[in-house]
């Protein structure tokens, strides 16, 4: 196949593909993997309240537990539905819902903090978010990676500006890492919906990471074992911790052939050290946010999530993985590609 | 390396519902840019419908925390007292209202809260509780409040006793307080009118005053309270008369 033409700079593609995926939900269905994962999705949700009420029936939960178990499964269904939906929909769809992620896992990681006092640093952060997706909605990969730099360098300008030293490297640091946490990191959510295969791939990031939780859960209450970190997170165990570790690993190496069938990454070594790296990662996220949250004196980020807590208390497993991955998969065989550039500030952000 | 100072919201636990009328209630960015529109919005409709005259802006405190108290006749007197503010502090106040009349219904909750940026009080039960939350606040320099000392509005337009609250407040600390005097809104929204007639309302304002040697107690309250009941007297004095700000 010739390669694209290159006009300016600028890479010229089939504009039919890039408007399809921006926008067309109609090639949702093409990829067996999208297929599957939704279909599983659909199931355990459909499934998981007559599990629940039999658990009851037969004594092996208890009626309060059964009201938290059917409270959180309320949360997933509008969680899976605020997730797959927009992924099917189109690209657009994506990069508004990464931003709507950001906006709010930065809101409650600025209320904890007490951050949002700030309003000059706070609203440059918010400025930042902004930029982020905008340069991953325009497919602008230099603007995207200079995002941090930019937005870090405005962030000391304009705390020193205020002219008072006391707390300074606080509000500094708490910007700067409320940034890279919301931004930077769950900016690459979005980027990713820049790749022709961007659904697949979405979906089995998100199953596996939200599986890695289950699992660690799972595999915490099936063998006793010494605590992994207790005085950063009191439930997780060695035991859990490294049940988890294997059994995504497995799972993320297994869906991860159907979802790469046939491109380069789609090796074993490489699905297994993925698949290895989501475990890993998504446990250190977690961590992450557990030690920001105890050093804090808290136990929940926010309320929005019945059951599970705040946005960041859902999604901590996200922060780490996203930019990992997408940094793998783009060195071994590039995201996007084969898609149009500079969707809209064309020429301008491509001298 | 010596611990930092976190200071979580301090509503972060309470859900949505509950957040909006809390007396805890913190902002956020995009809920300050609703109060500042919406106030911009009043002191047009103020200046333009009711010739809002304001004297003695020079007075208010550029940084919380402050207080703004005044006499209290008309439901325009905190929109009076809120528009006098300079440009830069539009909206940034918490008027403080009746919990009963300003947050009764989830509607009118979150119009009290969300455009007005009012915080409720609870004037009968627990009055004790939310006065100890304002000062925690004001102490912390979180906060400016807009408050009416009265209690309630005049049926008749004249100044009534200050109660002691406003004492309970900002007895012992440095917290400036500003007397204001509140003239045409009585004639132009009366308490038993439905809708404001146009007039003319005039919001004098005179030097904060503080009370950090003034005891933190029943007498120490009363003291502040007589105090800044006779600053707004003669505010209102100095505004029919047609002075400035004594």
């Amino acid at each position: 196949m010739a390669p694209p033409a290159r006009r300016g700079g600028l890479v010229e593609d089939n504009t039919m593909n890039t408007s399809e995926r921006l926008w067309s939900p109609a090639s949702a269905w093409q990829h067996p993997a999208t297929t599957g994962i939704v279909i599983g999705v659909f199931t355990a949700l459909v499934l998981a309240p007559i599990v629940f009420t039999l658990l009851k029936r037969t004594g092996r939960v208890s009626v309060p537990t059964q009201r938290e178990l059917v409270l959180r499964w309320k949360s997933w269904v509008v969680i899976s539905a605020g997730l797959i939906v927009p992924i099917l929909l189109g690209a657009v769809a994506v990069f508004i819902t990464g931003l709507v992620l950001s906006l709010l896992c930065y809101r409650e990681y600025a209320r904890t903090t007490g951050l949002f006092r700030e309003r000059a640093v706070h609203t440059v952060v918010i400025l930042g978010l902004l930029l982020v997706h905008f340069a991953a909605a325009d497919h602008y990969y230099r603007l995207f990676v200079a995002a941090l730099p930019i937005v870090t360098t405005t962030i000391v300008a304009v705390a020193v500006a205020r002219d008072d030293p006391r707390g300074f490297i606080q509000r500094v640091a708490l910007a700067t890492l409320g940034f890279i946490l919301c931004g930077t990191w769950l900016g690459h959510f979005s980027y990713f919906a820049n790749d022709a295969n961007y659904r697949p791939i979405l979906l089995w990031i998100l199953l596996c990471v939200e599986l890695n939780d289950v699992f660690a859960y799972c595999w915490g209450h099936a063998l006793s074992s010494p605590k992994l970190c207790p005085r950063t997170s009191p439930g997780k165990t060695v035991a859990g911790a490294s049940g988890a570790l294997v059994t995504t690993t497995l799972l993320a190496a297994g869906i991860g052939h159907f979802v790469f069938d046939g491109q380069v990454v789609d090796h074993t070594v490489t699905l297994l050290g993925m698949g290895l790296g989501i475990a890993v990662l998504g446990q250190i996220g977690d961590l992450v946010l557990s030690s920001i949250k105890r050093d804090l004196g808290i136990k929940d980020m926010g309320l929005i999530l019945p059951g599970h807590g705040g946005m960041l208390d859902r999604f901590d497993s996200l922060l780490l993985v996203l930019p990992v991955l997408f940094h793998v998969i783009n060195y071994l065989q590039g995201i996007g590609t084969d898609q149009a550039r500079n969707i809209i500030t064309g020429a301008f952000g491509n001298p | 390396m010596k611990p930092w100072n976190y200071h979580t919201a301090r509503d972060l636990q309470l859900p949505m519902q509950k957040r909006w009328a809390s007396i805890r209630r913190e902002d956020d960015l995009a809920s300050h840019c609703v109060h500042a529109a919406a106030w911009h919005a009043f002191r047009l409709f103020l200046r333009l419908y009711e010739h809002l005259e304001v004297r003695g802006r020079e007075h208010i405190p550029s940084r919380p925390p402050f207080v703004l108290v005044a006499n209290h006749s008309s439901h325009l007197d905190a929109l009076a007292l809120g528009s006098s503010l300079p440009r830069g502090q539009l909206g940034a106040p918490f008027p403080v209202a009746a919990s009963d009349t300003f947050f009764t219904g989830s509607t009118r909750c979150v119009m009290s809260a969300l455009f007005l940026n009012a915080l409720p009080f609870k004037r009968r039960a627990c009055s004790a509780h939310s006065l100890e939350t304002l000062r925690e606040r004001l102490k912390a320099k979180e906060a400016c409040l807009i408050l009416f000392p009265e209690g309630t509005r005049s049926r008749d337009g004249a100044v009534h006793s200050f109660k002691c609250g406003i004492g309970a407040l900002v007895a012992g600390t440095t917290v400036p307080v500003v007397p204001c005097a509140i003239s045409g809104a009585f004639e132009a929204w009366p308490p038993d009118s439905a809708f404001p007639d146009r007039g003319h309302v005039c919001v004098n304002i005179g030097r904060a005053l503080r009370f950090e040697s003034v005891t933190n107690d029943r007498e120490g309250w009363r003291e502040v309270a007589n105090q800044l009941e006779a600053h707004v007297r003669q505010l209102l004095v100095n505004t029919q008369s047609g002075d400035h700000a004594h």
